[in-house]
This record gives structure tokens, C-alpha cells and sequence, in this order.
């Protein structure tokens, strides 16, 4: 959790097949939106929940996402949990440095998310699972 | 389920890209775009892929857009990607995804201008 | 307490630490609902007499010049006043009074008669509790508890007065952040960015993000970055640059480097950042040239005689 900040009411959404990435990353761009997020911030957070949940999806086996608004001191901010019971990441730090994927792609999902978000929680274990948190913040508009 | 609309203008293709795309879609798109370039009788052209539509553009559907822009290149293709919108840009390079080869333009109209006339 | 911290709601934990620390506990809440009856009983003298010391005051008589205003502050602070005699206090219970808090804020009434009011307002409690049939002992412990939440009361308030300051000053780092990054327009579709100072990663992805905007506004071709105003360019802030101009390119515009110095020059040859895939030019002016030529555009001077 991330310290300090106050959230709303939870949401949660599974993540069982590919047309659920599309549910959870529309679901998170209308959040955002509905928080004041300016566009850029908008396409960020929404490409990060799009490449979370596909990760969930074709790497954890499915899981689910846990979507929720978050406020502290006058900031607003939407917080995302993506949830699986997969096989975990067995290289965590090849993993997040980029540019390395299991798959036949260039591996920009996760190390790209990062740095997408303001911020990004990750905890994993071989054979049980993977849980990664992100959180961004609405910034004041241009 | 809707067909991708391919369109002819002056001796090129250009695909309209429609909002969030599921994957599903993203690879139909591929497909058709490939199958329309083999049954071009005029081969001179080139392809416009229109993504001003587009309001998000994640490492799935940039690489599928890559890709179908080499293959068309393989098939005597030049592609332009049009209409990209800042926030796009801007999340694809914080992730680092350049785009590199692939060829853009702010927009339909320069994206056939920088194709010309069809040879 | 840090400095620099900025009050957050509390949560359920926090609460519970900053009731024990106002030392407000089962039994002060108890007090506290055995009290209601009194507090219905006099809460109209107590809020009329409120109101009349606010008025006399000239700092809190102009917030309150329109009679119909008053009234309703009067219902509010009616139910307001009750709310301390519920015998609960939960997170809607502290989400109302920053509220309350943020509302004085917002209206500019400055704390010391926000506080100051709240002294008087127990000072009234007080003259009351006076008046009724108890121990001294009792009457003591009431007044103690009704100090302790109100003063809890307060401490709520005074967090949201910082944070709607923390606010504001957020919003004149952006206003500052926006100014000192101007887009201007030099020509039919080319903009010009004159990087001046310090370039840090927040403040380059602002950058970034306005040229963008512009570039899609202006339908711009071509962006010329002009970098002679900026103190240090090291490999971070050349990595600033090159994620610039790949994102203008995705656009479908193409960036000009201008303004690079000898100095700038050796120190990113030196530190081994591949500048080659971009144009680049050592003024602004040759940048220019450069930009016409890219829109198959030229200046040139006008031959004399024919003029
Ligand atoms: N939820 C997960 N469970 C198990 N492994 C994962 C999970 N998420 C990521 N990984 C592993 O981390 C690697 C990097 O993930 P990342 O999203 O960066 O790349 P990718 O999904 O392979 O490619 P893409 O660039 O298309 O996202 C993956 O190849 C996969 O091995
Ligand atoms: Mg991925």
C-alpha cells in the first residue's frame, strides 16, 4: 500500500482472456479521466494497465486487476493491482531493465510501465504468483 | 463483427485505424491490410495508416503497426504512419519504444505528400 | 514532525493514533454523549452570542455582510456544534471538519481568527457549563472533554489550511515551470524552442510534452531546439534531447539541434552520445536555413537593381 494515501472503493476486474485487457485499460483511462488527469498523463496510466494486464493474461496464466482512486493533500491519483497466481518471474531485475522478453517481443511492457507511473511495486515468488502495484498522480492541468 | 475500411486515394491505401483496439482486431487489421496490397492490381502506391483515431497505443499494437509497415515494405509498400497524437508519442518514448524505421507524418494530407504521385 | 510534510487524510490507523495522542478516548466519548442534552439545550445562546462577537470583530465582520449569509452559517454551525456531542468520531466524522477547515481556507480567512474564534466558542461553552447543576469535579471533566475535541477539531482544520497552501504552491511551480518554456513561431509550420537554464527530468518532460501539443496545434514540420542557454548538457540531459526529437518525429515533424557550442560540442562527443541521426547546426540562424530547406523554402536577398 502505498503510505499515506486515502482510497476510495475498490474495483475489481478479471483478467481471463484478451478481450478482458481491453475492459481493464478502458476502465482505467475513464478513472483517470474522471480524476482530472491531463492527456498525457491519461495515455500513460491507460498503456501501463494495458501492458499490465496483457502480462497477466499470457505470462501469469490470468489473475485480475484492482482499480481504485486515491487522494492525499489535495492530490488525486488512481492506484492499479494486477494480480496473478502464475509462475512468477524467475529473473525479476532482467525482467524490469527492459529489452529482454520470454516471448518474441522486444520486452518493453514492465520496464516501460515503470517508468510510465509515478510509482511502481512489484513483489514475486517462483511458482507463486505476481503482484505489482502502480500509482500516478494527477498533475495539474497544462 | 465490423470489417477494417480500406480506402483508395489517388493510387494509394489508407487505413483508418478505429479507437482501442482489442488484439484480436489489431491482427485482423494486419491481415486485411496485407490481403489488400496482394489484390492491388496498381502496385505503385503507397499505404497511409491513419492513427489519429487512436487513443492509445501500447507495445502490442506499436509493434503490430511496425511490423505491418516492413511487411507492406517487403510487398513494394512504402508505409506512413499519420495523425499520431502527442500523448502517443510522448508514452511510447518514455517506454522506449522509437518506432524507428517506420515512417510518419503529422497527418493524411502530409503523409501523401511525402508519398507523391504514384510512380 | 517534519517540516515539510504535507497533512494526508487520515486512515483508520492514523486516526486512532491522533486520537490517542489528543487523548480522546471510549470514556471522553462517552462524556462527550452524555453531554448532548446540554448541548441542545444551549446551543441557540451559544451560537447567537457567536455570531454577535464575529460581527462586532471588524477582521470576521466582512465575511459575514449579507444577513441571509449568517443565517445559514447559523444552521451549519448548529449542526457542526452537535456533531461533537455524538459520542463517535470516524473518518466521515474527520473528512467533515477538514472540510469546514478547507472551506476557511479557501474563503482566505486567516487562521489566527479561525483559532481565535474557536477560543471564544469555548469560552462560551464554558460560561455555560458554569451554570449547571454538577460537581466541580464533573463540571471539569466535562469542559476537559469537549477542550480535547475541539482542539482535535482544530488540529483537522489546520491540515487542510496547509494542504490547500501545499496546493496552491504546487499550482505556481507548474505556472512558473509552463512560462520558462516558450514555443514560438517562427515561420509557416517551424517552431522554435529556446531551452534556457537548467533542464531536470521533470521539467523535460513538460517540455516535451507542451512542444508536442504545439506541434499539433501549429501543424509545425519542423521544431528548431535551440540549446545555447542551457548551463550543462551531460549525458542525462542529451538523453532529454534525443527522447524529444524521437517523440516530435513519431508526430511526423523533424527537430533541429541549434545553439551547440564548441564546449557542448567536445562534451558530448566526449561522453559518446550519438547525436548523428539528428540534424544539427552551431546557430540558430543556419538552423533556420536549414528548416526553409527541409520545407523547400529558401531566403534570399533581393538583387538591388531590379528592385
Ligand atoms: N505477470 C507475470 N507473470 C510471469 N512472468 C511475467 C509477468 N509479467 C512479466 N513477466 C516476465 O517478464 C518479461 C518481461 O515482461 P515485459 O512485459 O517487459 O515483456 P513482454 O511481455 O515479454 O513483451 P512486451 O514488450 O510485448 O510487453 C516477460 O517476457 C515475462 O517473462
Ligand atoms: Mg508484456
Amino acid at each position: 500500500m502505498t503510505p499515506g494515501a486515502h482510497a476510495s472503493s475498490t474495483e475489481r476486474l478479471q483478467i481471463e482472456a484478451e478481450a478482458d485487457v481491453v475492459v481493464v485499460r478502458r476502465r482505467a483511462r475513464e478513472l483517470a479521466i474522471a480524476q482530472g488527469f491531463d492527456a498525457f498523463a491519461v495515455a500513460a496510466i491507460t498503456t501501463a494497465a494495458s501492458e499490465l494486464s496483457r502480462n497477466v493474461w499470457c505470462h501469469g496464466g490470468g489473475g485480475h486487476a484492482l482499480l481504485e482512486t486515491v487522494s492525499d493533500a489535495g492530490r488525486v491519483g488512481l492506484r492499479l493491482r494486477f494480480i496473478d497466481e502464475g509462475p512468477g518471474i524467475a529473473d525479476l531485475e532482467l525482467a524490469l531493465r527492459g529489452g529482454c522478453s520470454t516471448g518474441r517481443s522486444l520486452g518493453l511492457g514492465l520496464s516501460g510501465s515503470r517508468r510510465l507511473v509515478d510509482a511502481f511495486h512489484i513483489e514475486t515468488s517462483p511458482g507463486e504468483g505476481t503482484t505489482i502495484e502502480v500509482l500516478k498522480w494527477a498533475r495539474f492541468p497544462h | 463483427m465490423s470489417s477494417i475500411p480500406i480506402l483508395r486515394i489517388r493510387g494509394h491505401l489508407l487505413v483508418p485505424v478505429q479507437p482501442d483496439l482489442s488484439d484480436e482486431v489489431v491482427n485482423r487489421l494486419q491481415n486485411d491490410v496485407l490481403e489488400a496490397i496482394a489484390g492491388e492490381r496498381d502496385r505503385s502506391g503507397g499505404l497511409l495508416l491513419d492513427i489519429s483515431g487512436l487513443q492509445i497505443v501500447d507495445t502490442y499494437v506499436a509493434r503490430v503497426l511496425a511490423d505491418t509497415a516492413s511487411m507492406a515494405a517487403l510487398m513494394g509498400r512504402r508505409t506512413v504512419l499519420c495523425g499520431m497524437r502527442p500523448e502517443i508519442a510522448a508514452t511510447l518514448v518514455q517506454m522506449g519504444y522509437l518506432l524507428e524505421g517506420v515512417c510518419t507524418a503529422l497527418d493524411v494530407d502530409d503523409g501523401l505528400d511525402l508519398l507523391g504521385l504514384p510512380r | 514532525m517534519l517540516p515539510d510534510t504535507t497533512p494526508v487524510t487520515p486512515d483508520a490507523h492514523t486516526l486512532a493514533l491522533r486520537l490517542r495522542f489528543f487523548r480522546i478516548d471510549p470514556g471522553v466519548l462517552a462524556r462527550l454523549a452524555a453531554l448532548r442534552p446540554f448541548a441542545e439545550r444551549t446551543m441557540s445562546d451559544i451560537i447567537d452570542r457567536f455570531y454577535e462577537h464575529l460581527l462586532s470583530q471588524p477582521e470576521t465582520r466582512d465575511y459575514l455582510d449579507d444577513p441571509a449569509l449568517v443565517e445559514r452559517l447559523k444552521r451549519k454551525q448548529a449542526a457542526y456544534f452537535l456533531g461533537m456531542f455524538r459520542g463517535e468520531i470516524d473518518l466521515a466524522y474527520v473528512q467533515g471538519r477538514m472540510k469546514v477547515g478547507a472551506v476557511h481556507a479557501k474563503l482566505a480567512v486567516a487562521t489566527q481568527w479561525y483559532v481565535g474564534a474557536c477560543t471564544h466558542y469555548l469560552q462560551l461553552i464554558h460560561e455555560h457549563l458554569h451554570r449547571e447543576r454538577a460537581s466541580d469535579e464533573e463540571r471539569r471533566a466535562s469542559f476537559e472533554a469537549i477542550e480535547r475535541i475541539m482542539h482535535f477539531d482544530v488540529s483537522l482544520a489546520i491540515d487542510a489550511y496547509i494542504a490547500r497552501h501545499h496546493e496552491s504552491r504546487l499550482r505556481h511551480q507548474e505556472a512558473i515551470r509552463e512560462l520558462s518554456t516558450p514555443v514560438i513561431r517562427v515561420h509557416d509550420r517551424v517552431l522554435l524552442l529556446p531551452l534556457v537554464g537548467t533542464i531536470d527530468s521533470a521539467r523535460a518532460q513538460r517540455v516535451m510534452e507542451s512542444v508536442l501539443v504545439r506541434i499539433g496545434e501549429e501543424h509545425a514540420r519542423v521544431l528548431l531546439l535551440d540549446i545555447a542557454g542551457v548551463t550543462v548538457v551531460d549525458t542525462q540531459v542529451a538523453d532529454y534531447l534525443l527522447k524529444t526529437t524521437s517523440a516530435v518525429r513519431l508526430l511526423g515533424a523533424k527537430t533541429i539541434l541549434t545553439g551547440i557550442s564548441p564546449q557542448v560540442a567536445r562534451t558530448v562527443v566526449e561522453l559518446g552520445v550519438d547525436l548523428t541521426s539528428l540534424y544539427t547546426r552551431n546557430t540558430l540562424s543556419d538552423g533556420l536555413d536549414l528548416a526553409l530547406s527541409l520545407l523547400d523554402k529558401q531566403i534570399r536577398t533581393i538583387d538591388q537593381e531590379r528592385v
